[in-house]
């Protein structure tokens, strides 16, 4: 009996003192750092734009840890959602719950990015989206805890609308991934469409499921409408696909075609040479334009580090990095909602120019670039070509607008 | 919405090249189902394995079309070899056991494969592209109708009669036949079953490679393309007669058509045809529409 009592009295004792050592040390630990955990879809196709986002990301890191931030450096973790909401959810818990994380980034998939907004909103944690473009993020589900750096469907529509307001098509057909991203995006496209040009008709629907990998039938259906235009409102991991689909069916001879996000680079390099000419697209980032002196700098030192060059959502990783240390810096302290209040109407120096992080609604203002896909002498990918420049504020939906459909989600 | 004629017709053409890749797999399926009595649930990761093998065969080529035209010789071999190794390896010492051990199995070997995959190729998507002269489209009916779709249709039918000429014609081919039938009896003709096991396992695997290195072409090869193709496969063999390389064609027919055809007519509601074609077809005949094997 003694024996077995002594035996209890000294492990719960070294029991104790390991609790205490772990309670300390995590406090310690944590003191060190600003922990940002990344969810994003490392597997499959949509994993190109995520490593791209990660790498910018990285990079951006590399310049900020030099100095650091309020005296600690910046380090990240990350986790694979595998483009599926109950899994990004999951992830994101475990970042906040295990991990810590001082702000959650990512991700890819807007029903991801979503999910996860409502559970940061929840738990008080800052998200910050790079890469899904749902305008309902920043829109009617946008709550103060959300961030979005990344151009959202709401802006594509929009941008894509004043490009074609000014072509003479009519007659249009609209097709795409049948989730939240290729929804949403029509949805935009159209409603601005018909604003500034209320002569179009839409002729025709046509949905396929996410990462359909036969979409010739549907091609082949649409053109046999006859529209004068197109609109493909594909996601990560339909855009191959797709590009490749017109380029075999040679479609975008017969019929305008516009996507957004075809011109870009992250695409178009994966396909080379045998990427279809004449698609118009609508993107917020070219490594090879505009010629800023930041946008070189970025391109340059992008290259050196990863051996290629940047493609959107590396655009986004590095703004994103830039505006977490600055907001850390202006709030002065690790805390969450002295961090919220900073990032709030805070700009930051980008690669395409000054860009914002719009107060109201926790958007970035950023300028959309409006170009068509074709061949170029220099690099053996297609580049686009004809770019015009739509500069953020005018292709935002105004403040009102979202606080309108807040309210209305609301109810 | 108003379609005319020519449309339906190249747009029946566009599904027919579809079924022709369903075909391939779904004949391989069924052939190993009818044989081996088991569903061999691994079967789009072998497709898969296919597909990627031929991405690399073509790029260790230095791409364009003698990398095609090799990759479409070779990737299928390397398929069949992994097949091969897997059989004998694995497989064949649980012909002995319960026929749910070899189900389950096949269903791990999916798993592991499927991560052999991402291990070796890595998780983002591939490309490869067709081959010079299959590149483009031709007018067909007045519409587009790519022309590696063409192609497509001629090597379908080429592999159906190959299939027959194999199961028909030659002594092995004849042997798998009645090992499908009736492997007690074949096992009393002093044949070695196990052999004739794994002869059939690599053939059907051999299919999947082709079928994977054909539509390497016309999509993105990505990790997934193995569950995809699975459930139709299976659908389509379940259909079709269980073990019987007709009713593979015929479900394959069925799937690609009503597939093609509801894309142009409701494409909205496109991804439910087949299925719903799937369902009628059970209903009327549960047993599939052709003789199954057993």
């Amino acid at each position: 009996m003694k024996h077995g009592g002594r035996g209890f009295g000294l492990a719960s004792l070294i029991f104790i003192g390991a609790l205490l050592v772990a309670f300390v040390s995590g406090a310690l630990a944590g003191g060190k750092e600003i922990k940002v955990g990344i969810i994003d879809c490392y597997s499959g196709p949509p994993a190109v734009y995520a490593k791209d986002a990660l790498n910018g990301f990285k990079l951006a890191l590399k310049e900020i840890n030099k100095k650091g931030v309020l005296g600690r450096k910046i380090v990240f973790t990350t986790r694979d959602t595998k483009f599926k909401v109950d899994i990004g959810l999951s992830m994101a818990k475990e970042l906040v719950m295990r991990e810590g994380v001082d702000v959650l980034v990512g991700t890819i998939s807007s029903g991801v990015a979503l999910a996860v907004s409502d559970f940061a909103r929840k738990e008080k944690v800052p998200f910050i989206v790079w890469i899904s473009k749902s305008e309902r993020i920043t829109g009617e589900l946008g709550h103060r805890y959300v961030f979005c750096t990344s151009e959202n469907t709401a802006m594509a529509g929009k941008a894509m609308a004043v490009g074609l307001s000014k072509k003479p098509y009519t007659k249009y057909w609209i097709a795409g991934d049948d989730y939240e991203y290729g929804h949403a995006i029509a949805r935009a496209a159209w409603r601005n469409l018909q604003k500034m040009k209320p002569g179009v008709k839409k002729i025709g629907e046509s949905w396929w499921k996410v990462g359909e990998p036969d979409l010739i039938p549907y091609l082949t259906a649409i053109m046999a409408a006859k529209p004068d235009a197109v609109i493909f409102c594909t996601g990560g991991k339909s855009m191959a696909n797709i590009l490749k689909a017109i380029k075999a069916t040679g479609m975008a001879k017969k019929v305008a075609i516009c996507i957004h996000t075809a011109t870009d680079h992250a695409v178009l390099k994966a396909l080379g040479p045998e990427a279809p000419e004449g698609v118009m697209g609508t993107m917020d980032y070219h490594f090879y334009f505009p010629e800023t002196p930041e946008n070189k700098a970025f391109v340059k030192a992008f290259k050196a580090a990863y051996g290629e060059p940047p493609g959107f959502p590396a655009f986004h990783g590095w703004n994103t990095a830039h505006f977490i240390a600055k907001a850390f810096e202006k709030a002065g302290t690790v805390n969450t909602e002295k961090f919220i209040d900073a990032l709030e109407g805070l700009r930051i120096m980008s690669p395409v120019g000054e860009i914002e992080m719009r107060a109201c609604d926790h958007q970035v203002v950023e300028p959309m670039f409006l170009g068509v896909t074709k061949k170029s002498p220099k690099y053996n990918f297609l580049i686009a070509s004809d770019i015009v420049t739509l500069p953020g504020p005018e292709i935002m939906p105004s403040c009102e607008e979202i606080m309108a459909l807040r309210a209305k989600a609301k109810k | 919405m108003s379609v005319d004629l020519a449309s339906v017709l190249t747009q029946l053409l566009v599904g027919l090249s579809r079924s022709m890749i369903l075909f391939i797999v779904s004949a391989g399926m069924s052939f190993i189902l009818g044989v081996l009595r088991v569903p061999n649930v691994a079967h789009g990761s072998l497709y898969m394995i296919g597909a990627f093998s031929a991405f690399s065969v073509y790029n260790y080529f230095g791409g364009g079309s003698t990398g095609f035209w090799l990759a479409l010789l070779l990737a299928p071999f390397l398929v069949a070899l992994v097949g091969f190794v897997a059989e004998r390896a694995l497989f064949c010492h649980l012909y002995q056991r319960e026929h749910l051990m070899l189900l389950l199995f096949t269903f791990a070997l999916m798993l592991i494969l499927g991560d052999l995959v991402k291990i070796v190729w890595g998780p983002e998507y591939s490309s490869i592209m067709p081959p010079g002269g299959l590149k483009g489209s031709i007018s067909i009916f007045g519409s587009a109708f790519p022309k590696y779709n063409l192609f497509l249709l001629v090597v379908g039918p080429l592999v159906a009669v190959f299939l027959w000429l194999f199961t028909n014609r030659t002594k092995v081919g004849k042997i798998c036949r009645a090992a499908a039938v009736d492997r007690e009896m074949v096992g009393a003709l002093g044949i070695n079953v196990s052999w004739i096991f794994a002869a059939a396992f690599v053939l059907g695997c051999y299919l999947a490679g082709i079928a994977g290195a054909l539509v390497a072409p016309t999509v993105s090869i990505t990790l997934g393309m193995d569950h995809d193709i699975i459930i139709e496969a299976f659908l389509i063999v379940t259909i079709g007669g269980l073990g019987n390389m007709w009713g593979a064609l015929v479900g394959s027919l069925i799937f690609g058509i009503t597939q093609a055809l509801g894309v142009l007519f409701w494409p909205q509601f496109a991804i439910v045809f087949p299925y719903a074609a799937v369902v009628i077809v059970l209903l009327l005949r549960p047993r599939g529409l052709l003789k199954s094997v057993w």
